[in-house]
């Protein structure tokens, strides 16, 4: 079975129905209970979350461990609870990204990232005293090979 | 806004099922006890407000806003993963509608 919905960015977007996210207290400050996750371009590392319920709503994600090598996940005893999630072993892990047209101003939120297990998603606060708010995706390979 | 006085170990009930006990009080600092039904979200004001920005912000993004692909990566990114990537990566399955 098959789930049509409408996105401002995609038109017409059909997902299957077992690619239905429930989120069942949204995202902070956005809402939204039901998200799809869609690629960016394959190979870029991005994808959509898209609301299934809001035609405007969707926010580029991406893997933090794609990105981030040593990112770290703790949660707080009460997110385990509200989410039911003791052990992250299994759950998909995303972070929300703040898209700006030049990629070195490009950051990801590493403090509270969506966990995504079995249909359903929760965004937790990570608190690893490491994960800031704004992080810049894109490392400067100039500068790499400058210290090199 | 309700303003109401308590005192140490006293309590707030909020509906029937959310309870706010004052733990304690030390010179500017409160403690307060929550006691809510499980699943209700709870967040320090400050840490809330900063997630609710950033997520608006990210759902700002138009699709030509983001690279249509990668970067190059800097050297150590593309290097072989070592055992713990590789245990970082295994919680990684990301789905591919479509």
């Amino acid at each position: 079975m098959s789930v049509t919905f409408q996105s401002i960015r995609f038109g017409t977007v059909e997902i299957a129905q077992e690619d239905v996210i429930e989120f069942p207290f949204g995202l902070i400050g956005l809402g939204g209970l039901q998200y799809t996750l869609l690629d960016h371009n394959p190979g870029s590392g991005f994808h959509w979350l898209h609301a299934v319920d809001n035609a405007a709503l969707a926010l580029p994600v991406v893997s933090p461990y794609q990105f981030f090598p040593s990112f770290t996940l703790e949660i707080a005893a009460e997110d385990r609870e509200r989410t039911g999630i003791e052990d992250t072993t299994g759950a998909e892990l995303y972070v929300t990204v703040r898209a700006t047209p030049n990629p070195a101003d490009i950051t990801a939120n590493l403090r509270a990232p969506l966990l995504v297990r079995d249909g359903r998603g929760y965004q937790v606060i990570n608190t690893n005293a490491d994960a800031a708010l704004q992080v810049p995706l894109f490392a400067l390979p100039t500068q790499e090979r400058i210290a090199s | 806004m309700l303003i109401l006085t308590r005192r140490p170990g006293e309590r707030v009930v909020i509906g029937d099922e959310i309870l706010v006990t004052v733990m304690g009080v030390s010179g500017h600092t409160v403690r307060l006890g929550i006691a809510a039904p499980e699943g209700i979200p709870i967040y320090r004001e400050e840490i809330w407000l900063a997630v609710m920005e950033e997520n608006r912000a990210a759902a700002e993004a138009n699709v030509d806003a983001l690279p249509a692909e990668k970067p190059a990566p800097p050297t150590e990114r593309s290097s072989a993963p070592d055992a713990g990537d590789t245990a970082a990566q295994a919680l990684e399955r990301p789905q591919k509608p479509g």
